[in-house]
């Protein structure tokens, strides 16, 4: 990778308020071009990163680069990079038309310049009819494609989005979704996009940032984020249901300082296996989430809804490689770990009830 | 069960009709003897004849005209230099942050509990002290920074989303820009309240320029009609309600003409 590629460089950077770090020595490259996803959940840090790089806020240490450039002591507006924020921040006394060229009149672009960028914008956007109401006049979607056309419209590399889909319903969301993603493409926009909804994550995302407790847990693409995340951590945050963690002595009669973790759809009724205890059942219409008990360790099965329903115990199994280890103790993952060495828990319930 | 009944009706009609002709008489007697003849200063007789004579008499015994400008000059000044400097105070209040911040705007609320009549003494002392007695700035200049101003104009701008104001920077608005394209266009209705208070005010204020003021060239309107109506023996009643009309004729007008635009910045900036 040259160094070209990288259109932001986060170098060491920590945010202090008073005692508390919001941010503690975070560093990590964002590709150019790429759509970079900071995804974690509330107070993890991932709005003050982004908040960072935009130049709003001023980090406490470690050193920001952009195209190569440290930021120091850069304002926001002479960065290179727009935004669209959560609220859609469209000023209420301004028109759609003025709002979009917004930035332009700031800079004072020559109005022909203007005229015929709108005029792109507008058309991509189908915002053509609406360019003389007021902000107030239109619906959440809207004003979305209104926050979006003024970012666009700036024809800076880089967009940085702060969660800008959470007002919007969900059918809108999902429309978003393959929306923004083709502007992203068509422009060769680098979009760093803050969420924290690992849907909107894992279908836009070039690159998952995971955060949490104001530290990187792991960078990768979605495919890597979802079948080997790193850390304990990444594996009970993403998934719906996420990821089930049990204690290795739950299944195995293995070592005790280890983790082993388990997508509920790699789990799947058998004859034989460690036994469970059932807790309930969800029906989702394709699929059934089952929630069991493992010798104290709750978990979650799901299985094609065609299947029939477990008993109260049942049996459950898995494949060799559908298991992820992780050390107990520091929650990171074990990448050489070898499953043959364990042999599984043989405990026999059967003739202690029988 | 509380119903209006017919009786209690009758009750609040009344008083509030009662309310409002008490408060119309002293300006409907300046109507009726302006546009009358000495004569029918304190005789009603609807068949009276109507004249003009008492403005043309009031105009030319004192100079309103000069009274007119100074007034004018006084009150635009006043609101420009507050607007201008109370905009700045009250932003750097709402959004920016300095030590000692609380402290000085504790000090700024404090002005406001002070009645500016205790402080005449002394105003007069510093305007002295700056050879500005008997000066138009003299007047005005006490006012210029207004507590009020800046509480009621830091308030307003604590309301505005610091999403815009982030959204502004983020489109390479400098801090005044920000200030000037967001933050004045919102806090519009505020200023429009103020500033009509403001000019009330100061069109009406009386005692601070009586004292500060001793010649026609810098007196206001308040100051040369006191005089007009003390002083010359020879004037009666008729002429001096003309003069009255006259110098309140121009805040009356505004009112009347723009009263809904008025009460509605009034509600919207929240003051009453």
């Amino acid at each position: 990778m040259q160094i070209s590629d990288i259109a932001i460089q986060i170098d060491r950077v920590t945010r202090a308020f008073d005692r508390n770090r919001a941010l503690d020595e975070v560093s990590v490259p964002i590709r150019a071009g790429e759509f970079t996803v900071l995804l974690g959940p509330s107070g993890c840090g991932k709005s003050t990163l982004l908040r960072l790089i935009a130049g709003l806020d001023t980090q406490t240490d470690g050193t920001i680069l952009i195209e190569g450039q440290d930021m120091r002591g850069t304002p926001p507006g002479a960065r290179g990079l727009s935004m669209v924020f959560q609220s859609y921040a469209l000023f209420p006394h301004l028109s759609v038309r003025q709002n979009i060229l917004f930035g332009l009149a700031v800079r004072k672009t020559s109005r022909a310049v203007q005229a015929e960028r709108l005029k792109r914008v507008a058309e991509m956007m189908g915002l053509g009819p609406l360019l003389d109401r007021k902000p107030s006049q239109l619906s959440g979607g809207q004003q979305q494609r209104v926050a979006l056309a003024r970012a666009v419209i700036s024809d800076r590399p880089i967009c940085l989005m702060d969660e800008p889909l959470s007002n919007l319903d969900a059918k809108l969301r999902a429309d978003m979704r393959v929306e923004l993603r083709s502007i992203q493409k068509q422009l060769g926009l680098t979009v760093v996009y803050v969420t924290h909804d690992q849907v909107e994550a894992m279908t836009m995302a070039d690159r998952i940032i995971v955060m949490n407790g104001g530290r990187i847990e792991q960078v990768g693409i979605p495919e890597a984020i979802y079948a080997r995340p790193e850390t304990t951590f990444t594996a009970s945050f993403i998934g719906t249901p996420p990821m089930n963690l049990f204690p290795a002595s739950a299944l195995f009669s293995g070592p005790a300082n280890l983790t082993v973790g388990i997508r509920p759809e790699d789990l799947h009724l058998t004859d034989a296996g460690p036994r469970a205890d059932l807790v309930g059942v969800e029906y989702l219409g394709a699929d059934r989430l089952v929630a069991g008990q493992i010798n104290g360790t709750p978990f979650v099965l799901r299985q094609p809804a065609q299947s029939p329903t477990p008993r109260d115990r049942f049996h459950i199994g898995w494949s060799q490689t559908a298991m992820n280890a992780f050390d107990a103790t520091t929650g990171k993952r074990l990448h050489d770990f070898d499953f043959s060495s364990l042999s599984p828990n043989q405990k026999d319930f059967d003739h202690e009830t029988a | 069960m509380i119903g209006e009944t017919l009786f209690d009706r009758i009750l609040i009609r009344a008083a509030g009709t009662i309310l409002a002709l008490l408060w119309i008489a002293p300006l409907a007697y300046a109507v009726w003897a302006a546009f009358h003849p000495a004569a029918y200063e304190a005789r009603f007789d609807l068949l009276a004849p109507l004249t003009l004579e008492n403005f043309y008499s009031a105009w030319s015994q004192a100079p309103f005209s000069r009274y007119f400008l100074n007034t004018a000059l006084l009150v635009g000044m006043i609101l420009a230099a507050q607007l201008v400097l109370c905009t700045l105070a009250a932003f750097a209040f709402a959004r920016l942050d300095f030590p000692g911040k609380s402290f000085l705007f504790g000090l700024i609320l404090v002005q406001l509990l002070v009645m500016p009549d205790i402080l005449l003494v002394e105003n007069y002392k510093t305007m002295r002290a700056l050879g500005l007695v008997d000066t138009i700035i003299a007047i005005g200049l006490p006012y210029f920074a207004s507590g009020f101003a800046i509480f009621l104009l830091r308030q307003t701008f604590m309301t505005v989303p610091k999403e815009l104001d982030d959204a502004a920077r983020v489109e390479g608005c400098s801090l005044i820009g920000v200030l000037w394209r967001v933050y004045v266009p919102l806090g519009k209705p505020a200023m429009l309240a103020f500033g009509l208070v403001s000019v009330s005010h100061h069109w009406n204020n009386f005692l601070w320029p009586l004292i500060i003021t001793n010649s026609v060239e810098t007196r206001p309107l308040t100051v040369g009609l006191s005089i007009f109506a003390t002083t010359d023996s020879g004037t009666t009643w008729s002429v001096i309600n003309a003069a009255t009309l006259m110098t309140s004729a121009p805040l009356l007008l505004g009112f009347l003409l723009f009263q809904r635009q008025f009460v509605q910045s009034f509600m919207r900036a929240g003051i009453k």
